[in-house]
């Protein structure tokens, strides 16, 4: 018996020495925010915060119940707020984004979870699930209409041109869907994974990409044919965001560049401000914001000139969002659920959860 | 400072490792779980070897005649009999924890071994972030990832089950009926039982007691960690298991009378068969 409990004893610190060094694998913040409030995807509930002084107005659930959170909460035209679960359930809920009750819930699930944020065109939703499956469904209601199985994993938020659904997904490639036809268009080879979004130009004409294949990529809308390439340092892990005429991006290894939207031309030379990037940059007035994994959130004019800087903690994986007046960073792993900044980096308010 | 050290002398070379299998027979991630169970298997062999051989020295002690008279003349004296067996242990030159150090050892290899298979099938963000971070830069990992995580009607991502007819569900089986869990469970089951060595009626007891709750213990506890992670886990249980039994089979000591109710038991010395 002594042997079988000494074995057990080196089992068990076997086991919790396996788990060391890690932080949990199951969260990582999503992100949205209207005029009052903020919306934060953390872990297993959905929060609303109210964007004056940070308080909490409700959660989702009251009681977790199996649900996992990983993607930004979409506010839809018609006020409603959509977010997937990772969770057992693999539902896709609607939900009241006053009060936080279920609008519909039940009918959306496919049999592998959400990581990615839904698309909303018209009174359709459309969602990419890691299954593989793009997903149309009835905004109203949540009944799936249609879907389209694609390839592997799909972790990005589809993106639209008012024409055509483009999709990106884990396996290297990059969709055009006709929701008409519901058929793929084209689709691409990107080199390398891409859990970011396709970033569609204003004009509907362009599609730029970054991958793990270290580039980023602008590709005609409507046929897919390439219009330019970048080489970039690392792998891009988000959407490129477009600001008239620059594209920003960023890499895993904290690389920011700012190219030429006309032809992928890199302005900013070695930009590298701090630890690794897989969130968006965000457009403001004054230039762009990004967040890193160091815990800090970076501002820079149109020249790249670093206008501030903010050393928050816990580490940024998620993009920030323009939040009325402010900027919303939600980062994993501090002491502080979502933070308000001013535009010129102060920090309004932090939420703790409580 | 630990983890550090256990990343990176156990987990990373584990992960580039089986990454290098999988690279190399297609992309097929269930066989190459499978092949770099086996490499773990004929690598830790000689551990294996060495511990069988220790447990059969204090097997053979256990019918020693010193050995049982100092049972019986001390058994009220403990620690008079534990100096007395140390004695003996010094005299013949045996040491007693000779079976149980290559478990330690083996320890954090398995388990080293069920973080690596859980990160490298990465299905969370997170997860994913942290597996490209974990391969090494020789390594083409923009090309690697993600990995192609289906095999026969599993994705080894995550629980394995066949969906019950007619979408009907079960509240504590919500992955369909669990099959791959069963036959981590039978396996270990059979693994345990025919591993075992026989044991003596007169001072086994206590030995086959413990033998009989980790056939017990251990399917249920391999069997419920199939039933809730990544079924790839469960394909290095089925496939650690099969080959426990054939590594045995080899030396012939796999004990088939195990399976037998009683079966365990030998008869004791001096006592006709």
């Amino acid at each position: 018996m002594k042997r079988l409990a000494l074995l057990s004893l080196i089992g068990l610190t076997a086991l919790v020495l396996s788990a060391c060094g890690t932080p949990t694998n199951i969260n990582w913040p999503g992100l949205a925010a209207d005029a009052e409030n903020a919306y934060l995807a953390n872990g297993n509930l959905v929060y609303a915060v109210r964007l004056s002084d940070g308080m909490k107005l409700w959660q989702y659930p009251e009681k977790s119940a199996g649900q996992v959170f990983y993607s930004n909460p979409v506010l839809a035209p018609d006020g409603q707020l959509l977010i997937g679960s990772a969770g057992t359930d693999n539902g896709m809920v609607s939900l009241d984004p006053a009060t936080g009750r279920e609008n519909w819930a039940a009918p959306m699930v496919a049999n592998n979870h959400w990581v990615a944020s839904p698309l909303v065109v018209g009174g359709t939703i459309y969602a990419a699930n890691n299954n593989g499956t793009l997903y149309a469904a009835e905004l109203a209601t949540g009944y799936i209409l249609w879907s389209l199985p694609l390839d592997n994993s799909l972790w990005s938020a589809p993106t639209s041109n008012g024409k055509l659904i483009f999709v990106t997904s884990l396996d290297h490639t990059l969709y055009a869907v006709d929701p008409e036809t519901r058929a793929v268009v084209w689709k691409t080879d990107l080199g390398g994974s891409a859990p970011g979004s396709a970033t569609v130009s204003p004009d509907g004409n362009t599609v730029y990409v970054g991958s793990f294949g270290k580039k980023v990529f602008a590709f005609d809308a409507s046929s897919g044919a390439m219009q330019w390439t970048a080489d970039v340092q690392d792998w891009v892990w988000s959407a490129p965001v477009q600001d008239g005429d620059i594209l920003y991006a960023a890499d895993i290894s904290g690389h920011i560049y700012s190219l030429g939207a006309p032809d992928g031309k890199n302005a900013w030379l070695d930009l590298q401000p701090d630890g690794p990037i897989t969130g968006s940059p965000l457009v403001t007035a004054d230039g762009m914001v990004v967040a890193s994994e160091s815990g800090s959130v970076f501002a820079y004019d149109r020249t790249g000139t670093k206008r501030w800087d903010a050393s928050l903690g816990g580490k940024f994986y998620t993009t920030p969002v323009a939040a009325g007046g402010s900027i919303a960073v939600a980062p994993m792993g501090g002491d502080f659920l979502v933070a308000a900044l001013s535009q010129d980096g102060k920090v309004l308010w932090k939420f703790t959860g409580k | 400072m630990l983890s550090t050290v256990w990343n990176q002398i156990i987990i990373l070379p584990f992960t580039n490792v089986l990454l290098l299998i999988y690279d190399g027979i297609g992309h097929n991630f269930g066989i190459a779980v499978i092949l770099f169970t086996i490499l773990i298997r004929l690598v830790t062999w000689p551990l294996n070897a060495s511990q069988l051989k220790s447990a059969k020295v204090m097997q053979d002690l256990q019918q020693d005649k010193a050995w049982q008279d100092i049972q019986k003349k001390y058994a009220k004296d403990k620690e008079k009999l534990a100096q007395e067996q140390m004695r003996i242990y010094k005299e013949r030159g045996i040491n007693p924890f000779a079976s149980c150090l290559p478990t330690l050892i083996q320890f954090p290899v398995i388990f080293g071994l069920y973080r690596v298979i859980m990160d490298a099938l990465a299905a969370t963000p997170l997860g994913f972030l942290q597996l490209a971070r974990s391969i090494y830069p020789w390594m083409n990992a923009a090309a690697l990832i993600p990995l192609n995580s289906k095999f026969l009607w599993m994705d080894l991502g995550r629980p394995e089950g066949i969906p019950f007819p007619g979408g009907f569900t079960i509240g504590f089986l919500p992955h369909g009926f669990p099959t791959l869990a069963i036959i981590v469970a039978i396996t270990t089951y059979l693994q345990t039982k025919l591993t075992m060595p026989p044991t003596s009626s007169g001072t086994g007891g206590q030995s086959a007691a413990m033998g009989n709750m980790m056939s017990v213990y251990m399917p249920l506890l391999l069997g419920y960690f199939a039933l809730n992670f990544a079924s790839g886990l469960a394909v290095y249980f089925i496939t650690s298991n099969v080959l426990g039994v054939v590594q045995y089979a080899m030396m012939g000591r796999v004990n088939w009378r195990n399976l037998l109710p009683g079966g365990q038991q030998q008869p004791a010395p001096g006592k006709k068969k």
